[in-house]
């Protein structure tokens, strides 16, 4: 018998289907993958298994009884935890606090007994081999990777016979990630099932036993992993056959070089870095995570100080801060931050104010607004890049992520910039938003852009790229191009002897 | 193993999984952040030191017992309005209507007590109920309304201040003697207020350390993950400003017994200063940071401000003027130590 078996699930949200006569079924023990494009419903189905959520319809079947969880506390005890996307951690508590918040051991005054909480914690740590050290940091000193894995030691803390993972590790190092795979394999041998959420079908291939897919709110396909090809998940994930990931690499980069940047250091992660990025390339930055890539796009950027000389086009880049760098118009830098939600997005705004926001002075006169050229550029701007937006006033913080990250793209083009600077453009997008984001990178190329690319998944940087930039403790530790370019040659570069023992 | 090989591993199969999940080393956490967390609280205890240095230099006597005493009288009503405003912006909201309910407290003392302590006792006991309920009904209508603390709280101050002043339209009442006595003895050389200062500090271990403590400021702090996490924000509220009114009635009470009678204006000298008293303490108005450590550094710098302007015998308008400097710096220092913490750490 199925440990969950969950049949004919529907759910609306307002005028919305989200979930539509939505199937799945699992046993214990097995690491179960579920995979669609965003806007596929899975959100939706795991906060109805997490309790956030009700169905308007259907019934789940949890240990051979119904499950009607009403909220979050009641799911998780009933043994199914989630690791939302949404981060749900509070910042200025600390780790431990935050692993068991409302559920802290109390001494009979009703006060939260520390010594007790601090050693079920390193207990919970030691137990799964956690990477994290310091269980009194508050989470508000962490970095992203860091505050998912404290987010997944929460999870974990209740114990649960289901677990969750929606896009776990789209935060994480190679190196996490491999824990967390590591993990969930362990998870599935005790008894457990855990459910594994990734748009990134090579980890899903390698750590789910079974497969299911979700494609506009139906349960569309069930797999044994071994028994499907990655082009037949991706058809059932699209309902089409995408003719490709990756787009063709024509070399379209010229001599003249766009960005020079030489000597460049800030703080103590980044040291000495010397980059020629040339019109019509796309120059890839790899690295182990926390090498400098972040400080190295921060300080183009114009954020915080720096040291070293930048040449834009030829011309000594001088002064600081973001609001310089976009005002140079064609011959500015444009930035695709890392946090979408957090630095590239008022979400609570409209997708026009988002698109517009950077280039508010060119539709102003006197201080004014003019409504109908921002309103002409934004619809072209949609159309161009295909957002699916209701319409241009709809909140960004509404559209799934793989619109969120077009709407970003959007707002970066409109600053007519030709130096464009992604920093992981594709973290939690869905495949079919993957592939477009590749194209239009690539049409930019053809058209003299310049563009620096960094990306936490390898392929993306050896399929994508004209030559990838190294990094290895702040520093570019190697140039590769041409055939050099490949997974291992990136990994090889970036693990310096004396590391590769970790 | 060949190179290749490692790096083809990188991601692991389900069908090599390792028996226990491999430690992975990190030095991310290797900077530590504990004086730059508490940079606030630290320039506020170094503002105080100075302005104490000042005031010693200035005057005799200073550094006595009997000096604490009086400090400790002449900061009280602050202090305590304070507390509550600290537990306020702990949670992130702001509570003005603290200054209608500290006028409401003392007219109510002043007309209700009468001349013996068979009427003050019941009376005393009502009004900080009185205070915790009036609280309460602030949380309520924050939270069932939807609306912002800033003008509910100023909605309910204007109430309770016109409330006030139906009661006593003036200055006056009466107290019984033994109350302005009780709330000027001491003990084993300490005044009442050294005690109560005590006595709240006491409070403040206890309470920074109950789940509702930590689930208020944990709200303060995120208001969204609070409710993922199975936080009621409704009960939150209430809990947070019914504490802030019934410290306010404590404030009144106090108040009482230094004036020895009610006034119905007085309120409105305590909303701001209760608000500036935690900030320059490193309390953060956005919620979730700070401590009442820090109130009460804060209610003695704005205290020592007023004793320094009286000793060096300047116009007493200097006294709003060095405090708001006073402010600014505090700000400042929490600003700045906030940006080199960011800097540090991504």
């Amino acid at each position: 018998m199925a440990l969950l078996e969950v049949s004919a699930v529907n759910k609306r949200f307002g005028g919305i289907t989200a979930l539509r006569n939505a199937a799945f079924r699992a046993e214990a023990g097995e690491v179960h993958a579920l995979i669609g494009e965003n806007g596929a419903g899975k959100s939706t189905f795991i906060q109805i298994l997490a309790g956030a959520v009700r169905p308007d319809a259907g019934t789940i079947q949890f240990k051979g009884a119904p499950f009607t969880a009403q909220n979050p506390s009641a799911a998780q005890a009933a043994g199914i935890s989630a690791v939302f996307q949404e981060l749900s951690l509070i910042p200025d508590l600390t780790i431990e606090q935050n692993i068991w918040f409302r559920r802290e051991a109390l001494t009979p005054f009703g006060t939260v007994r520390a010594g007790g909480m601090r050693r079920e914690t390193l207990a919970l740590f030691d137990r799964y081999g956690f990477p994290i050290a310091r269980p009194d940091r508050e989470v508000r000193r962490l970095t992203l990777a860091d505050r998912q894995l404290v987010e997944i030691a929460k999870a974990l803390a209740r114990d649960p016979t289901v677990l969750i993972l929606d896009e776990a590790t789209s935060a994480l190092a190679p190196r996490e990630t491999e824990w967390l795979l590591a993990l969930a394999a362990n998870l599935a041998s005790e008894g457990k099932l855990v459910i594994y959420i990734s748009h990134r079908l090579q980890e899903v291939r390698h750590v789910a036993k079974r497969i299911t897919v979700f494609r506009n709110g139906t349960t569309v396909a069930e797999h044994d992993t071994d028994a499907v090809s990655e082009d037949e998940i991706i058809a059932e994930m699209l309902g089409r056959r995408l003719e490709r990931l990756y787009p063709e690499r024509k070399a379209t980069a010229t001599r003249r070089v766009a960005l020079r940047v030489r000597g460049l250091s800030a703080g103590q992660r980044l040291a000495h870095v010397d980059i020629d990025l040339r019109e019509g390339e796309v120059l890839g930055v790899g690295g182990l995570q926390g090498h400098g890539q972040r400080e190295l796009f921060q300080a183009l950027f114009g954020i915080g100080r720096a040291r070293g000389t930048v040449e834009l086009w030829g011309k000594p880049l001088t002064g600081h801060g973001p609001r310089q760098r976009l005002s140079g118009g064609r011959d500015g830098i444009a930035l695709v931050p890392e946090d979408r939600r957090g630095q590239g997005l008022l979400l609570s705004k409209s997708v026009a104010e988002n698109l517009t926001l950077s280039v508010i002075p060119r539709f102003s006169r006197r201080g004014f607004l003019s409504g109908s050229r921002e309103r002409a550029l934004v619809d072209d701007m949609i159309r161009f890049l295909r957002i699916k937006a209701r319409t241009p006033d709809q909140l960004a913080g509404t559209l799934s992520g793989g619109n969120q990250q077009k709407v970003i793209f959007g707002k970066m083009l409109l600053t007519e910039a030709r130096v464009l600077l992604l920093y992981d453009p594709t973290r939690g997008v869905d495949v079919g938003t993957k592939g477009e984001i590749f194209v239009l990178m690539r049409e930019l190329a053809a058209k003299g852009y310049a563009i620096l690319f960094y990306s936490s998944d390898l392929p993306e940087l050896v399929h994508v790229a004209d030559r990838v930039a190294v990094m290895r403790n702040g520093s570019i530790a190697a140039v590769l191009a041409g055939d050099a370019i490949s997974e291992e040659g990136i990994l090889k570069a970036a693990m310096s002897a004396s590391e590769r023992s970790g | 193993m060949t190179e290749v090989g490692w790096a083809k591993r990188s991601v692991p199969t389900r069908r090599d999984q390792p028996a226990v999940p491999r430690r992975v080393s990190r030095l991310r956490f290797a900077h530590s952040t504990f004086l730059v967390d508490r940079a606030p609280f630290l320039v506020a205890c170094l503002m105080l030191a100075v302005l104490v240095a000042i005031y010693g230099a200035l005057r005799d006597g200073v550094f006595t017992l009997e000096e604490l005493n009086l400090d400790a009288a002449a900061s009280m009503a602050l202090l305590l309005a304070a507390t509550g405003q600290t537990i306020v912006l702990l949670r992130g909201g702001i509570d003005l209507s603290i200054g209608g309910m500290i006028s409401l407290g003392t007219v109510i003392a002043a007309t209700e007590f009468g001349d013996s302590w068979t009427t003050a006792l019941p009376w005393g006991i009502a009004i900080p109920v009185i205070g915790l309920l009036v609280g309460m009904t602030n949380g309520l209508l924050i939270s069932l309304l939807r609306l912002q603390p800033f003008l509910v709280t100023l909605a309910t101050w204007s109430i309770l201040s016109g409330a006030a002043l139906l009661i006593l339209p003036t200055d006056g009442g009466t107290l019984p003697q033994g109350w302005m006595a009780f709330g000027n003895a001491s003990l084993v050389g300490l005044s009442t207020s050294v005690w109560i200062l005590l006595v709240l500090f006491l409070f403040w271990l206890w309470f920074s350390k109950t789940r509702l403590g930590v689930t208020i400021r944990a709200t303060g702090s995120n208001e969204k993950s609070a409710f993922l996490s199975g936080v009621s924000i409704t009960f939150v509220n209430v809990a947070t400003y019914g504490l802030s009114g019934f410290f306010a009635a404590l404030a009144a009470l106090y108040l009482t017994t230094q004036t020895g009678s009610g006034s119905p204006t007085i309120g409105k000298d305590y909303i701001l200063p209760s608000v500036a008293a935690a900030v320059i303490g490193g309390i953060s108005l956005f919620g979730g940071r700070g401590g009442l450590a820090g109130t009460v550094i804060g209610a003695f710098i704005l205290t020592i401000i007023g004793n320094l302007v009286f000793v060096l015998s300047v116009s007493s308008y200097w006294q709003p003027i060095v405090s708001g400097v006073i402010l600014l710096v505090a700000v400042l220092a929490s600003s700045l130590a906030e940006r080199s913490a960011r800097r540090s750490v991504t």
